[in-house]
Formats: structure tokens, sequence, C-alpha cells
């Protein structure tokens, strides 16, 4: 890990070039995998992401089944290999924690009573971190559950902001995340503009939230429009064959 | 992990053998089509995606500081992990690692460890107190038959992908990997056998065995799986498919 | 008002009219501006408004035809595993199309794991329990053949209009073709090849099933299949 530098900012510009509102490179692909239902696989800068829905389907055990509904569920894993100090197998707390706000991102969005009795998973898996892994998964996911046709009202786009030297940025790698003061990831709804993931550690003024969240509701709107390019290429008519 | 066939794929994939025939067109010889691509995770010291028909497989090598075992003091230690997540298939479960992942790690461990593929011997650092950890993650990203195959190719992939560590307090010039173990699984339908299984071949299957050979050759491990029983015979013939696929497939590895 | 064109495909969220339109398939409304819900192709028929799903799990529907695959059984009956979110219930009275003295009789005689039926759905009730019959013309425990999986999205272009992409296929073949609403197929056919040809030309009927020409370019295809076996 490198060790802390003067400065993050240098004559405007951040460490790896970009400006403060500026994105890292995005690449996003929808139908990646064959068993499941529907997946999608996202490179936010470093990240490398894996997202994969299987559902609606049958839930078991059956005592969680609800009469009018499908249960929404999302499991967020880091691979051991996907961080710089090898990640123990399993889930932890944090792993834990991301899970449930992911799908609580999700849960305003997905037809869910269209499917009585039955579950819809979401698997997201890291296989290379470099911060904002949460934000990507939540790009790959929505993909997926588009990929798998579950009925959703809208995509979810979301993205990190953080503050750096005292200058609000957008989408950190891990080392403005280690080396800054805050961290706000974001998921918002792209057509309606409303927000299904807010978390926050740090320190921000009432103005420097203002200007944090429209720098990342309009980084949202970008990673958006590759969503839809990924779902359209995908899926886009093949022209006749002679 | 228990998978719904129904008797019409049965029949079928058993008909087929029976005119030594596949599901899929290949002959009982043949291998999905196989890739692998190496270095694509940063954060590993060596890295590899192995892609055999639909199946693939991620592997990770990372290499960290840590206790010795107390018989070895100056050894580096080798330990192979395989994650079986419900990513890769509605039949593996969340939890602990189950007897399907658990006997994965194992055989692919064991052809690395066998072969003396890794030279530990090389990766002490303070006797009895600090080593070299080489940890292979395999992680299962779609899974459509022959896991074994696919994730030991992986491993020995990223071994190899490995170049000098940039990791704190590495001393030697490169990394000490010296074999290349490559593992052939072999399933058995109706007295045919039939390489590279695929998941609708190996649902039906009486029984696989998987032979791990080096480049001269020499049996380095093997496994038995499945309820059903081989033949003597039906084993030696399963070592020379092994030997003849295993110098196909390492070529793949450079 | 319409922001989509006719047969444009469109994604989840997307705003496709606005006004008063009665929908249809993957579209919702919010007051009066209509959206689609899935990835799928818009349908303009007139002031009806709908969008084709390109994907999606198959949702059981009275009077559809099925493929099931016995997974379970009970006393009277069995379980069908449908390739849905939702099971068949399969009474054995429903399959031999007479009472069975279950005192007297075993029922694994009629059914096993692992068995295919063709079945059509009797009912489903709000809490999508699915009652299914096989004892109907064509309909039962199947034998022999080959299964295809496709997409159940896919389903209306392997029949046609009318049955015309089914009819091609089996008068180009020679193979009888079952199909399933819920995107299983059976194929049985002498000729092995034939059979072959038949699975080749679903699979491509599911990858290119929004393009046009399609019932054509299927016929051609197995007649090439055809001729070359010759």
């Amino acid at each position: 890990m490198m060790k802390k530098p003067e400065k993050l900012i240098v004559d405007g510009k951040r460490l790896d070039g970009r400006e403060p509102d500026e994105l890292r490179p995005l690449k996003i692909e929808a139908g990646v995998l064959k068993r499941a239902d529907g997946s999608a696989y996202v490179e936010m800068g470093k990240n490398k992401v894996l997202a994969a829905v299987y559902g609606p389907r049958e839930l078991h055990p059956r005592h969680l089944q609800q009469p009018d509904t499908a249960i929404l569920r999302c499991r967020y894993n880091m691979a051991p290999f996907s961080v710089d100090d090898r990640k123990r197998p399993g889930p932890d707390r944090r792993s834990v924690e991301i899970s449930k706000v992911i799908r609580e991102a999700f849960e305003p969005v997905v037809f869910t009573k269209l499917y009585p009795r039955s579950g819809i998973d979401v698997f997201i898996e890291i296989l290379q971190a470099d911060a904002g892994t949460r934000t990507a998964g939540i790009n790959a996911a929505a993909v997926a559950l588009a990929d798998a046709g579950v009925p959703m009202r809208d995509l979810v786009s979301s993205v990190a902001v953080g503050k750096v030297d005292d200058t609000i940025v957008l989408d950190l790698t891990k080392d403005e995340d280690n080396y800054g003061t805050t961290d706000m990831p974001i998921a918002m709804l792209p057509r309606k503009k409303v927000i299904t993931l807010l978390q926050m550690d740090g320190h921000l003024t009432p103005e420097e939230f203002e200007r944090a969240i429209e720098m990342a509701m309009k980084g949202c709107e970008q990673i958006y429009e590759a969503q839809k390019q990924a779902l359209k290429t995908k899926y886009a008519t093949k022209p006749e064959e002679g | 992990m228990y998978e719904l066939v129904s008797t019409v794929k049965r029949d079928y994939i058993v008909d087929l053998a029976r005119q030594d025939k596949r599901a899929d067109a290949r002959a009982l010889d043949q291998y999905r089509e196989v890739s692998v691509e190496t270095g694509l995770i940063e954060n590993a010291q060596g890295s590899a995606l192995v892609k055999m028909g639909n199946t693939q497989v991620l592997a990770g090598v990372k290499i960290q500081r840590g206790e010795p075992f107390p018989d070895t003091p100056n050894s580096g230690v080798l330990m192979v992990n395989a994650e079986l997540r419900p990513i890769a298939s509605p039949t593996f479960e969340l939890g602990p690692p189950d007897e399907n992942s658990i006997e994965l790690a194992r055989v692919v461990d064991r052809g690395i460890r066998e072969s003396e593929t890794i030279d530990l011997n090389k990766l002490g650092i303070t006797p009895g107190e600090e080593v070299w950890m080489v940890y292979i993650d395999l992680h299962a990203l779609d899974y459509d038959g022959n896991l074994i195959d696919a994730a030991s190719l992986a491993a020995v992939a990223a071994l190899w992908n490995v170049k000098k560590p940039h990791v704190e307090g590495w001393t030697l010039d490169e990394f000490p990997v010296a074999k290349k173990p490559v593992a052939v699984t072999v399933a058995k339908i109706d007295g045919k056998l039939m390489v590279d299984p695929s998941l609708d071949e190996q649902n039906v299957m009486d029984a696989r065995l998987t032979i791990t050979t080096i480049e001269d050759d020499s049996i380095c491990a093997m496994q038995k799986g499945g309820i059903g029983y081989l033949t003597v015979e039906e084993i030696k013939t399963v070592y020379e498919l092994a030997r003849i696929k295993a110098a196909e497939l390492r070529k793949h590895l450079g | 008002m319409l922001y989509a064109q006719n047969r444009e495909i469109v994604i989840p969220g997307q705003l496709i009219a606005e006004g008063s339109h009665s929908i249809y398939g993957g579209a919702f409304k919010e007051g009066n501006r209509v959206y689609s819900s899935v990835i799928g192709i818009v349908n303009v028929r007139g002031q009806d408004i709908g969008v084709i799903p390109l994907g999606g799990r198959y949702m059981p529907r009275r009077g559809d035809a099925v493929i099931g695959i016995a997974m379970d059984s009970h006393r009277s009956g069995w379980i069908l595993d449908l390739n849905s979110p939702y099971v068949g219930n399969l009474f054995v009275s429903d399959l031999e199309g007479r009472k069975v003295d279950l005192d007297k009789e075993d029922i694994s005689q009629f059914l096993r794991m692992g068995d295919v039926v063709v079945a059509e759905i009797r009912d489903v009730d709000e809490r999508m329990r699915v009652l299914l019959d096989a004892c109907g013309p064509g309909m039962g425990k199947v034998r022999g053949g080959k299964m295809v999986e496709i997409s159940s999205a896919k389903v209306p272009r392997v029949i046609g209009k009318k049955g015309s992409m089914t009819t091609v296929l089996q008068s180009t073949s020679g193979c009888k073709i079952k199909v399933g609403q819920n995107g299983r197929i059976m194929v049985w056919g002498d000729d092995q090849r034939m059979v072959n040809a038949v699975v080749e030309a679903l699979l491509m009927i599911e990858r290119e099933a929004h393009t046009s020409g399609l019932t054509e370019r299927v016929k051609q295809f197995v007649e090439k299949m055809k001729s070359e076996g010759k």
C-alpha cells in the first residue's frame, strides 16, 4: 500500500489524472454466464465485478415463502484474491451489511408482487476490488436483473462520492478512500431521480453534501447510459442472413 | 447438490453412448473448447481464467507471510481452497464448503503438491518463524460439468503466471515453479469412457476417474468419484486417455 | 403520444407513451405514462400498447400445454417441475383417466421420478398453485425422443402464426414435435440426423426470434441438412 501522498489533488487533477467529477473507465457486459437466468460483468476502474440473478424461482425453505410476493435476496461476496491482503472465504460483517443495503436499493423497483411465494436471488462476486465495489455490484446487478427478465420500474445506477483535500470527488479509488476524509456511496433510480441507497462515513457540511449528491447523481446518469447500452447491445436485432 | 435429470435426457445420453456418440456431437476422447487467460486479477500475484465449454473457473494466487508447519520449519506452505458459490449454479448453496468443494480443492492440491510443482523449500524466510504462504483460491463462475479439470488447469496456469511477486521482503529472483501437472477426468456411461464430461453427462454417469500426470507421463494424483465402479482394464484405458489429453491441455499453459 | 417506435427494443423503466392507452405484456403505467418493465419489443395495436418480453421465466396459465418432469410424489399423485417458479400438481386420476383405488394400486407403476409428461394446465389459483391434466389426446408420459429447453418467451415464435413454424419444421424434417408453453419441446424421429437438425433449428429460432424472414430461413436450413444427408 502506498504511503500517504502529500497531496491527493495536484493542479486540480487527481492522482490518476482525473477531474474531480470524472468517472473511472467503465465497462459493462450483459449475459456473460450460461447457468444463471441473468448476468452481467462490470469494470469500474480496477474493480472487476460479476453479478448473477436466479429467479423468480421456488423458494426454499418453504417457511420463507410469502403468500402474495416474491422475496428478493442479495449476497455480496469478495473473492479471497480480490484484495491486497487475502480475504478469508466466507461472509464477514461488512459483506452482510453490504448485502442488505444492496437488496434495499432494489426493493423499490422490482415488481415482486407478480410472483407470489417465490424467490429472486441476486449474487454479486467481487473478483478484483479498488473501492466502490458495492456501487459496481449494484450497477452489475441491475443489468443482470434486466437480463433475467425480472420486471422492474427502472434500472438502478450507483456511484460513490467523497472528499479528498477538501475537494468533492466522484468515484473514489482505494487510495482516495483510504486517505480522504469522506466516502458516500449512493444508488439512484435514473427515471425519477430518487435515491434508494445512501451511506456515508466521514465529515460533510450541508453545502458539501449538496454538491456531493448533485455530483453523484450526474455520475449515475452517465452510468445509466452505459447500462442501457450494454443491454441494447446484447439484444440488438441481428441483420437478416441471406 | 442434487439435480433433477429427466428420463428422456438420461435415455438419450445413454443411447448415444452405446453408439460411441455424445449429445454435443463430440468424440469420446474430445474436450470441449478450452481457453486460458492469465493475469487478469492485478491484486493477486498470479491469476488465470479457464473456460472449458461453458464451465468457467477463476484461480487466484496470493503470496503472503505466515507461520510454517512445525515439522517443516523452513518450507513454504501451499493451501488450496475452492469456492462453489450459488452464482455458478442453482445447485450450489451458501454456507461452509460442502464435500464437493472440499474434494475439488484437495484433488487440485494433490496434483500440485505431489508433483512438487512448487519448490516449497525455497520459500522459507526465518526458520521456524516465518515462511511464504502460497494460497490458491479457486472460484467457480459458471458450472457446466468437469470443474476438476478446469480448476486444476486454472490453478497451474495461475502459478505459472506468478512472475517475481511484488510483495515486501521477497528476495528470490523468481517464483520457484517447475512442473505442469494436468488433471484429466473421464466419465463412464453404460460402459463407455468419455473425457471432459459435460454437466448432463456428469448427472447420468456411473463413475468418473481423474488422473493427474506431469510432463514425463508419470502419475501424481488420482481420484475416483461417483456411485458406480471401474474395472482394472477401464482404469488402464483412462490412464492412456489422461496421458494423451494432458499433453494437449498442457499446450494452453504456454 | 408515442415516445418509442413500434418494434423498438426497450429496457426496464423506459418511457414508451403518454395518453389514454390500454396496456399489456411487459408494460406498466404511472399516471397516464406508459413504461416498459422488461427488456422487450414495443407492440402498438391501435390504442393498445404492450411490450413483448425477450426473456423471463414461464408463468403458468390455464389452458397452456406444458411439458413437466416428475420431481416428487405423494400418495395420490406427483409434483412436476415445469421450468417455472411454480410446480404443477398431477393427480393419478388425471393421468390415467380413471379413478384409481389407492389401497390396491401402487401409483409408482404409472410414473417414476424423472419421467417426462405432456400435460395441460387445468387451473391456476391466486396463490399460483397449478393443477394439471394429462389424460387428454396427445398427453401423458413421454417415451423416447429428445427434449430441448428454450426460453419460454420464444415459444410463440416456435409455434408461429396459426402453427406455421411448427408445420414447416415437421413437414420438412419428417419429425414429430410437441411444444410446451413452458419452453420445453419434444422431438421424435426415426432419422437421428433430422432430429438433430430440428434441435438446431429450434435453437436458431430462439436466437433469432425477433427477426423477420425466420420461417423461410428455418425451412432452408432443415432442407439443407436433409439433402446433405443423402
